[in-house]
C-alpha cells in the first residue's frame, strides 16, 4: 500500500503583504535564517523546523497554523 | 548571482579544490610516468598545491564577503552541509578499501598515498556538488 504525499502549504507570501509588504530580508533578519532560507521556505521547497516556523508565526502575530498547513494528497492505492 | 553566503562558499571551494587536483595531478602524473616512486618528492608538490588552495580560498572570500554580507550558517545550510557529507562520504570509505587491499598485496607506497588522496579529494568535490545541487532544488 502507497502511503500518502505530504506538503507543507504557508501564507507567509499573503502575510507578508499585510504586513506592509515586509521583504524577505526583513522576515529573515527577524527570525535569525538567510533571506534564501526564507524564500524557499516560501516556495514549498524548505519545510523549516518548528522553532523556526514559530518564529515566523510570532512575528505575524498569527497561530502556527495561519500561517502553515499539512495537506496530504491521496496517492494510488491508498485509502 | 541569488546565492547564499554559504552557497557562494561551496562554489569557491569546490573550484580550489578541482584547479589544486588538477595542478597536482598534471605534475604528479608526469613525475610517475618518470618513475618517481620517492614520496618525498610528491610531497613536495602536494604542499605547493595545498598553498595555492588556501590562497585561492581566502582570495574567493574575501571577494564573496566583499560582494555579499557574509552571514552565520542557518538550519538549512547546516541540513544541506549534513546532507551532502553523508552523501559523499562513501568514496573515502571506498578509497580506505582499496589502499588497504593495496597494502595486503604489497603495492608501493607512492600508490596507496595517491588512492587515499584521491578518495578525500573526491569525496569533497562530491559534497560540495551535492551541496550546490541541494541550494538549487532549495534543499
Amino acid at each position: 500500500m502507497a502511503r500518502p504525499k505530504t506538503s507543507i502549504r504557508n501564507e507567509i507570501r499573503v502575510l507578508r503583504f499585510h504586513q506592509g509588504e515586509m521583504t524577505q530580508q526583513d522576515l529573515a533578519d527577524e527570525i535569525g535564517v538567510t533571506r534564501q532560507t526564507v524564500n524557499a521556505i516560501e516556495g514549498g521547497k524548505y519545510s523549516p523546523s518548528l522553532e523556526v516556523a514559530f518564529r515566523i508565526a510570532q512575528v505575524f502575530n498569527k497561530p502556527l497554523e495561519d500561517v502553515f498547513r499539512y495537506v496530504v494528497k491521496p496517492a494510488a492505492g491508498w485509502r | 548571482m541569488n546565492a547564499s553566503f554559504e552557497e557562494k562558499s561551496a562554489w569557491i571551494q569546490l573550484v580550489s579544490m578541482v584547479v589544486t587536483l588538477a595542478l597536482y595531478f598534471f605534475v604528479a602524473v608526469r613525475m610517475l610516468a618518470h618513475g618517481v616512486t620517492d614520496l618525498r618528492a610528491f610531497a613536495a608538490v602536494f604542499f605547493v598545491a595545498v598553498m595555492l588552495m588556501v590562497i585561492v580560498l581566502v582570495a574567493g572570500h574575501v571577494v564573496a564577503a566583499i560582494v555579499d554580507r557574509p552571514t552565520d550558517p542557518d538550519e538549512r545550510d547546516r541540513l544541506i552541509g549534513w546532507r551532502a557529507e553523508s552523501n559523499a562520504s562513501w568514496i573515502v570509505a571506498v578509497g580506505v578499501l582499496t589502499a588497504v587491499t593495496g597494502m595486503v598485496l604489497s603495492v608501493e607506497n607512492v600508490w596507496i598515498a595517491h588512492v587515499l588522496m584521491v578518495s578525500l579529494f573526491l569525496s569533497s568535490i562530491a559534497k560540495y556538488v551535492f551541496q550546490l545541487v541541494y541550494y538549487r532544488r532549495g534543499t
